[in-house]
């Protein structure tokens, strides 16, 4: 007995976890920094960001028409009518916090000055942070071009703060969150020396966020500085021909013009709960079939969209569009009177041949063109915006007469058409609406889609959503104003 | 032939009965040798050396004739002299010269009243023991002893195996429903795989488990299948459960297999055999003309839907069938006994592809090795097929729509997918995927205890208990890629294997002894186990048609993932048991306990408990008082702790390692869990005051008032985002369950040929949130259920549904509007988000835990036929139904069914109608479906839970056959239910679950079941 109780005693022992590791012992030494960089990046492969990002940054747009309505969030998204409790936008906030909570951990172990790599790792972070920071202040503050960017931001989570300082933080102006992206991205472009895949940040990726965001906050000088520095560091070119027609089912190691993609790998196939369930439905071997074979396939190219690129039907970017047919006739989404033309969109399937695999391209050259086109467009410098234009014109195929001359243009003046431009090129991209709001442009969409819901009668398919609406950003999660109250709502 | 006459014998106080090795130790209190002597041996030669004793003999049968066997035979007031009775019921017993005098025998026998006779000069006996249907004589099994219920200081409750089975399943939970007041128990499926849950006292905790805990033959945890069971016993105030330490605060409930009997080998078999359908309550959905009648007012839909009509419901469904067969044998000499049984349970889901299958296996052998020694083996091993229902067959059931065909003009399924103008939002036919896809798994589960008692001395034995516990499952999904779900990777196969093991040992002393009136035991427990699992999975794709191996697969689909946990415990216990001429009775117990989950600051805590009861009637003033013929008062105090549902690593601050952290192929590490090293038991400290009354010995009363207050509750911390962490495990706050519960047994009419008897429990439970942890008044605020200080944990806090405006058909909710003094208004809004924000959303009073539960039973036996009815009732509470998102949501889907609108809702037309349901629109009205109390329904219920008739053969039929018994019956679950509740089925998880309660989603309703059953033996 006495025996007995010994041993039983001696069970008093503990286990560790197999799946985790103590945090103690995640960041001791510069292998754990890789590490644990790793797992920042990770979080953005969350369906809760990734798609829920792109739901909130594309579906606003006139690219896409929805042909029936749905009771996801996402159709909310698309037609204007956010409620508070929005599933994408609470997704996405908590994902995107989360990675720049991650990356905080590892801006605060690691010293400015150390080892190249961890330098490196370092920026990298840095990067994220940024990244996630001005998609937090595109999603949730208004553009910077309105009120001088004093308007409501997001909080600005930095390394080193308190606990009660992060369950107390309020919203930053959009101003000083675009000063504190900017600063996170010069940082990071200047510890970063690898020139590591474009699944990962590297000098030149934070330098054409920068860019972006130099556009955004109309600094044009500096846009064009760092487009200037991403098209001549020789690391990426505009991919041509068939190579570009199929850009988006290239891996993105394989792909020459992708600065920055949030890789997938084969096994992160997401099926009808990937981004391109949404838009495409397909058999195996991809060609087009009806709603429900592969995806959900409801949210389509907008007829808008669809009928400009027709004006040039040699231009190779029809190829992101697969037209749903049968015996050749284009089929449509009943459900609505109108009804809606299915035009797939396949930019997000099909990556290594897998139907709903892709990785999001977050960051690509043409965009840099396209950033420098238009800062010189609003520096009256016609000629060098375009001949950038034109020269994603001509990778699309097109020539004579449908590249720009200063003499061809007719009534239009030189920044319409590199904004037609940056529409045929970037869509389905999460571009789109920002590009007009910011520009101080309206939201026009007169084509077939659950828009038309929001009319009486429903057979108005007519939308108009100024940059000034209230709707053209999102509310912020009420779940996160419930934890804590100094987070004000957005009108 | 002749008898051999029984040898004389000394009594040793070894296991009263063989039956209940366990009551051996109330054995110790009431029997106790005034010598100490060692060695057993010993007695013998005492015994030789007695030369003027008087050997007295008799015969022992129950009240039908039968010999019983084993039957305890002392002289009161001195237990060292005892006999028990042998296979023929004979017995002998030689009495010491100097206590033949005055002597009296008492003849005692588990689940028997004990029959006293004076020696006066009679030397035969003839002695007939009937069995105890009162309850207060029951043996019950409480922590480590076993006691006659009317001994106890504490409130249980005791079912036994007849009333237990009534109803049909193989899920214990499934059988305990309504049979003992506080037990609710609550089933969230008719899906025979899966089990209900059961909540004892109402919960105590917001984020740790409410699910008691299962001990079975005397050990935590364990296996066995329903028909095995003897009988079940619920602990439910702290003086029983405390015990149990860490895991007993939400009550235990105690499962004792069927033991042999010594006597003549007894083989029995039972069958039942019957079928099931789904019940449906007030819930009907649309034909094609009601669809079309209904979205013509808003859509426009073309008449030649009509054409098709199909009832997607009934494809889904089936009647099920219902097989439970067992053969069991059990007998055994004196000195070893057993019982063998096996047992086949099948029963179809009334949901298509949906069964389950089971095999199990029972060999319990008890063997007294020496005089001093006794050995229990316990196996159990079962095997268990599930098939589950797949390819989204409810959700289809309930949302495709009747202008879609199910079938082509060959009789064969369509597939939605290319079937053109399929109108349904999802493209999708149920019937076409279940012809290839399927999803089942199957699990082995193998028991096996060693127990061994051994008797140091005469007060004091040395126990062992120990157990091997060994499960090992499979699983497999498979969707072939000529169906919707496998199309897109050319066919999916998920493979999963789980395997654990748990080591248990409890090693126990106890020591008994009486000092004249005085009564004293003494117990001592250490006790440790340890539990590992471990479990893999792999998922591969582009699998030909039909082939369903991994080896096939030509790529992987996810990660293949893997993990091994191993979590212990180790508990100290010690017991004293205190009682005084049998009147009044003191108990007190503490436990030091360790567990592996807890934080390295506090993995170890103490509990305490108390115990004492007053049995009024033995007090001279209630003596031989013809109405009252039993009363006793009892109270009870003490501490449990609950360490059931976190996380294994609960504690730490982790970062996840798994595949979900890695980036491009690389392995990475990402933040997953915010730390807490102070993280410790939850603590619930429980009083509970409550007294039992016999009448006239026919109506039996007990009645029971308790307070459970949780400190230090562990609670699953939502964090905001910007933390960082979706969450942290905290202790947080209190919570306070208090309630009354009785059980009322009557027999009605008592007498030769005819017997009426009736049994009503009922228990009220009411729970507030007291106090949480930093001064916080409300955690998960937002969520449809915020655990928030003053108010119950389950009651709902939503934006308050205002009605339709009846000038245009509009939602209404109601906005709180605060003034700049701090006034508030209440005005009408029809946009949404001015009702969903902290301030418009209200506490309405309704929760989702019931007012009462209870059952209510009658049984009437008349010659030789039963008749029984039991009902089951839940009252008070509300209940989410989220479902109606789908189907009852203004318009918002064209494309999928709508429910026809349940009595007494109706629809706006035209300006001035005042109505439930707004005005429908394509695409859905200002977000009308979205959480409100707009979905909250009345979730009472009461259900004909079991009715059945039984017959038994009479006696001189079966003689002649060599049948002992012969019995047949008919029975019926489930038959009718009484509910305002518009959807398919009120009963609902009424225990949180995630944070949650009281939700009902897409519903597998459960079965109304018609069997018919034939049991004999001989």
């Amino acid at each position: 007995m006495g025996a007995l109780l010994f041993v039983t005693a001696s069970c008093e022992k503990y286990y560790e976890p197999t799946t985790s590791i103590d945090e103690e012992s995640a960041l001791t030494n510069a292998a754990d920094v890789e590490t644990a960089t790793i797992g920042t990046y990770a979080v953005l492969l969350n369906a809760a960001y990734v798609r829920s990002v792109h739901f909130l940054m594309e579906y606003p747009s006139d690219e896409v028409a929805q042909g029936q309505s749905s009771g996801d969030d996402l159709t909310r998204a698309y037609r204007y009518t956010h409620i508070n409790t929005s599933g994408h936008a609470t997704n996405f906030w908590g994902q995107a916090y989360k990675v720049i909570a991650a990356a905080n951990k590892i801006i605060a172990y690691v010293p400015d000055e150390s080892s190249v790599i961890l330098r490196q790792l370092k920026g990298e972070n840095l990067y994220l942070r940024a990244m996630m920071h001005f998609n937090l202040v595109r999603v949730f503050g208004r553009p910077y071009t309105q009120e001088g960017g004093n308007n409501p931001g997001v909080p600005l989570l930095m390394d080193g703060m308190s606990d009660d300082a992060i369950n107390n933080i309020t919203r930053s102006p959009v101003k000083e969150v675009y000063d504190s992206v900017i600063q996170d991205l010069i940082k990071a472009a200047d510890l970063m020396s690898e020139d590591k895949s474009n699944s990962f940040a590297s000098k030149e990726v934070a330098q054409a966020l920068l860019a972006r965001v130099y556009l955004y906050k109309g600094e044009n000088e500096n846009a064009i500085k760092y487009a200037d520095l991403v098209i001549k560091s020789g690391r990426y070119k505009l991919v041509q021909g068939g190579e570009f027609s199929s850009y988006f089912k290239t891996a993105p190691a394989s792909n020459q013009e992708t600065i920055f993609a949030i890789r997938h790998t084969k096994v992160q196939d997401r099926g009808f709960s990937a981004i391109g369930s949404m838009y495409f439905s397909a058999d195996a071997s991809g060609t087009a079939e009806g709603q429900g074979v592969s995806g959900w396939a409801e949210i389509y190219a907008s007829k808008k969209y669809v009928d400009f690129l027709a004006k040039n039907p040699a231009d190779l970017r029809s190829n992101f569009i697969s037209p749903y047919t049968i015996n050749g006739v284009l089929q449509h989404n009943i459900k609505l009177s109108p009804s809606t033309p299915m035009y797939y969109i396949n930019k997000y399937s099909m990556q290594e041949g897998v139907i709903n695999l892709s990785s999001p391209v977050y960051l690509r050259l043409a965009e840099m063109h396209l950033i420098r086109a238009e800062a010189n467009a609003k520096t009256g410098k016609t000629a060098a915006a375009l001949e950038d234009v034109n020269l994603l014109r001509q990778r699309a195929g097109l020539s004579g007469n449908a590249l720009y001359t200063v003499g061809n243009l007719g009534a239009k003046k030189v920044l319409d058409v590199v904004m037609e431009e940056r529409w045929l090129e970037l869509a389905f991209e999460g571009h789109r609406s920002y590009d007009l709001f910011r520009n101080n442009l309206p939201m026009e969409r007169n084509y077939p889609g659950t828009h038309s819901l929001n009319n009486t009668p429903t057979t108005n398919i007519t939308q108009k959503v100024l940059p000034t609406d209230a709707r053209t950003i999102f509310f912020i999660p009420q779940a996160e104003i419930d934890r804590n109250p100094k987070l004000t709502q957005n009108p | 032939m002749k008898k051999p006459k029984p040898k004389p014998t000394m009594w040793f106080p070894r296991k009263g009965s063989l039956r209940y090795p366990l009551a051996m130790m109330i054995g110790m209190s009431l029997i106790h040798s005034p010598q100490s002597i060692a060695l057993p041996f010993a007695n013998h030669a005492t015994a030789e050396v007695i030369r003027l004793d008087r050997t007295v003999t008799g015969k022992v049968k129950d009240e039908n004739g039968e010999p019983l066997v084993g039957v305890t035979v002392t002289i009161k007031g001195n237990n060292a002299i005892g006999a028990s009775t042998d296979l023929n019921g004979d017995f002998s017993l030689i009495i010491p010269e100097n206590l033949i005098s005055n002597a009296t025998l008492v003849f005692s026998y588990i689940g028997y009243a004990p029959v006293e006779a004076a020696l006066g000069e009679q030397n035969t006996f003839d002695i007939a023991l009937t069995s105890a249907s009162n309850q207060l004589e029951q043996v019950v099994v409480v922590g480590y002893s076993a006691k006659k219920v009317k001994y106890l200081s504490s409130s249980v409750s005791t079912i036994n195996n007849e009333k237990l089975r009534d109803v049909t399943s193989n899920e214990l939970p499934n059988l305990l429903q309504g049979k003992a007041p506080g037990v609710v128990v609550s089933s969230a499926s008719g899906d025979p795989t899966s089990a209900g849950r059961i909540l004892i006292r109402g919960a105590g905790t917001i984020s740790a488990g409410t699910s008691p805990l299962i001990v079975v033959d005397g050990n935590i945890g364990g296996s066995y299948n329903p028909v095995d069971v003897e009988s079940i016993t619920v602990l439910k105030d702290v003086a029983a459960t405390g015990l149990y330490g860490s895991r007993a605060a939400n009550g235990v409930i105690i499962v004792n297999t069927k033991m042999g009997k010594a006597g003549k080998t007894q083989i029995s078999f039972a069958n039942t055999m019957g079928f099931a359908q789904a019940t449906t309550g007030n819930f009907r959905l649309m034909n094609s003309q009601q669809l079309y009648d209904f979205q013509s007012t808003f859509y426009p839909r073309e008449a030649s839907v009509l054409q098709t009509n199909t009832n997607w419901w009934n494809e889904a469904f089936r009647t099920g069938f219902v097989n439970n067969h067992t053969i069991s044998a059990s007998g055994g000499s004196e000195r070893t006994t057993f019982y063998i049984s096996a047992n086949y349970y099948k029963e179809q889901g009334t949901q298509i592809e949906n069964d389950k299958t089971g095999y199990n296996f029972r060999a319990n052998l008890q063997s007294q090795l020496t005089n001093r020694l006794t050995a229990k083996v316990l196996f159990n091993g079962t095997f268990n097929k599930d098939n589950y229902a797949n390819s989204n067959t409810l959700y289809d059931a309930y949302n495709n729509l009747p202008f879609d065909p199910a079938y082509d003009a060959d009789g064969q399924p369509i597939d939605g997918r290319t079937y053109p103008n399929w109108l349904g939002r999802d493209r999708e036919s149920f019937l076409h995927s279940v012809q290839y896809n399927y999803s089942k798994a199957q699990s082995l589960n193998v028991t096996t205890d060693v127990n061994l008692d051994y008797e140091l001395t005469d007060k004091i034995t040395l126990s062992s208990y120990n157990r091997i516990n060994f499960g090992n499952g499979l699983s497999a999904s498979y969707n072939d890629k000529r169906t919707k779900q496998g199309g897109a990777n050319s066919g999916e196969l998920y493979n999963g294997t789980s395997y654990s093991s748990r080591l248990l040992t409890s090693n126990r002393i106890r020591y008994s002894e009486d000092f004249g009136k005085h009564g004293l035991t003494v117990l001592g427990v250490a006790e440790a186990e340890t539990t590992y699992s471990s479990s893999t999975s792999a998922a591969g794709k582009g699998l030909p048609p039909g082939r369903d191996v991994m080896s096939v697969a030509t790529d992987i689909l996810t990660n293949p993932t893997g993990l091994n946990e191993q979590v212990g415990f180790r508990k100290f216990l010690g017991q004293a048991d205190y009682n005084y001429d049998n009147k009044y009775f003191l108990v007190g117990s503490f436990v030091n306990e360790f567990s592996s989950l807890f934080g390295k600051n506090n993995s170890t805590a103490n509990f305490y408990q108390l115990g004492a009861s007053w049995i009024l009637s033995n007090e001279e003033f209630l003596k031989n008082n013809k109405t009252l013929t039993f009363a006793k008062l009892r109270a009870s105090n003490g501490t449990v702790g609950n360490a059931d549902g976190i996380s294994n690593f609960a504690s730490l601050g982790l970062y996840t390692i798994s595949s979900d952290a890695s980036y491009s192929g690389l392995p990475g590490a990402a933040p997953s869990q915010k730390g807490n090293p102070d993280l410790t038991w939850e603590k619930i400290k429980s009083s509970n005051v409550g007294f039992d009354l016999s009448f006239f010995n026919r109506i039996d009363l007990v009645v029971d008032a308790y307070v459970k207050e949780a400190s230090e509750l562990l609670y699953r911390k939502p964090l905001a985002a910007t933390t960082g962490y979706s969450y942290v495990w905290v202790n947080a706050g209190s919570i306070r369950n208090k309630g009354i519960e009785f059980s009322l047994t009557s027999t009605n009419i008592k007498g030769k040929d005819f017997n009426w008897e009736t049994n009503l429990n009922m228990a009220f439970n009411r729970n507030k949130v007291l106090e949480l942890s930093d001064g916080s008044t409300v955690f998960n605020s937002g969520a449809r259920q915020p655990i928030a200080v003053g108010h119950n944990m389950d009651e709902y806090n939503l934006p308050i549904w205002a009605g339709v405006n009846p000038e245009n058909g509009d939602p209404q909710w109601e906005k709180v509007v605060k003034d700049a003094n701090g006034n508030v208004t209440k005005e009408l809004t029809s946009t949404y988000n001015q009702a969903q924000t902290a301030d418009s959303r209200q506490f309405a009073g309704k929760t989702a835990a019931p007012k009462f539960t209870g059952g209510l039973s009658n049984t009437v036996t008349y010659k030789n036929f039963t008749v029984s009815a039991f009902f089951n009732f839940v009252y008070g509470n509300w209940v989410y139904n989220e479902s109606r998102v789908y189907f009852d949501n203004d318009g918002l889907y064209e494309s999928y069914n709508q429910m026809v609108l349940a009595k007494g809702w109706s629809r706006w037309e035209k300006p001035g109608d005042v109505v439930t349901h707004p005005k429908p629109i394509v695409g859905g009205n200002k977000d009308s479906n979205q959480s409100s109390s707009r979905y909250l329904e009345d979730g009472s219920y009461i259900r004909l839970r079991n009715v059945r008739v039984g017959y038994s053969l009479p006696d001189n039929l079966l003689g002649k056959n060599g049948f002992s018994r012969v019995s047949v019956f008919v029975s019926g679950d489930n038959l009718w239910t009484g509910t305002k509740f518009s959807g398919p089925d009120p009963e609902v998880t009424l225990s949180q679950v995630d944070l949650s309660s009281g939700l009902s989603s897409l519903r597998y309703p459960i079965s109304k079941k018609y069997l018919i059953g034939i049991n004999f033996s001989f």
